[in-house]
């Protein structure tokens, strides 16, 4: 774990740093290097909803809460990552379009997919047995993934102010040396969000271990 | 009477340059600001994280201390 943590914050030094040095984009001036932080946050926030997807199915098979602590755990740390997407994206509005929000495709589904997943950890909390706990959070959880797929797809359904995709696609425009910068930031976020989602795993475990540990009190008293 | 017109010619002249000025400032705020962000949420869930585990700890003791005690009596 630390030694993934060390590697993140390498990596996150060294692209700031690659950042800072990157020409001003022509149409965009200094703003534009945002997208180093608001894509790759988006990236990984979708790539731990489709885990939490995947443990949540896994937990309705197998009934093993091990995956209902990792579907929680990713999903509260892909909610803060999803944050800074939207934060950022916000930020990155108000000096290019001049407003901080629109209700354009793009935005709205990604807002509505940080509401569901807030749900997901609020609906947790309502519920005190933890059969029934996990059982309807993994539903809920399959529920609130048919979003991401929106998220993604909706500024080629749809016409959006958001910009189209600039990478890995046959309209893109950014340049390679670039992209390596971006995906090295993806790497290094990912890396920062496993360090989180191990930590917020133990938790956890940590938790259950308490509720067997007071069940055993009270049986005691 | 041309004092005037040369200051008025200045100020239309210096306009574009003004808001120009202005434009990449706002940007380079905007940057700014995005970076503060984007760190200062992640900041808060780590921080928001360490508290939980401190409060998991302390319990896990208190809960561990009252099953021994009885054990020991």
């Amino acid at each position: 774990m630390i030694v993934m943590l060390a590697l993140a914050a390498v990596l996150l030094v060294r692209n700031l740093y690659n950042i800072s040095v990157l020409p001003d984009e022509t149409n965009q001036g200094q703003i534009f290097r945002i997208i180093f932080f608001h894509v790759p946050a988006a990236a990984v926030a979708m790539v731990g909803s489709a885990v939490a997807l995947l443990a949540s199915v896994m937990f309705l098979i197998t009934k093993n809460f091990k995956y209902d602590a990792l579907a929680v755990a990713i999903t509260e740390v892909g909610l803060a990552f999803l944050a800074v997407n939207l934060v950022t994206g916000s930020i990155w509005a108000r000096v290019i379009w001049g407003v901080w929000w629109a209700w354009d495709p793009r935005l709205t589904s990604a807002l509505i997919c940080w509401i569901l997943y807030a749900g997901y950890l609020i609906l947790r909390q309502s519920l005190e047995e933890p059969t029934q706990r996990a059982t309807f959070a993994a539903v809920y959880s399959i529920f609130a993934f048919t979003d991401v797929p929106i998220v993604y797809f909706s500024i080629r359904w749809w016409r959006t102010i958001h910009p189209q995709p600039v990478f890995f696609s046959k309209n893109g425009s950014f340049p390679a040396d670039w992209t390596l910068t971006l995906v090295l930031n993806i790497v290094a976020l990912s890396l920062l969000y496993a360090v989180l989602t191990m930590v917020r795993l133990r938790q956890e475990n940590t938790q259950r271990e308490i509720d067997y540990l007071r069940r055993t009190v009270h049986a005691i008293s | 009477m041309i004092t005037p017109i040369v200051g008025f010619l200045l100020q239309t002249n210096d306009d574009p340059i003004r808001e120009e000025i202005g434009r990449l400032q706002r940007n380079f705020q905007g940057l700014i600001w995005g970076f503060v962000a984007a760190w200062a949420i992640l900041l808060v869930y780590i921080l928001m994280l360490t508290m939980r585990e401190r409060k998991l700890r302390r319990e896990m003791e208190r809960l561990k201390s009252m099953i021994e005690e009885p054990e020991k009596n």
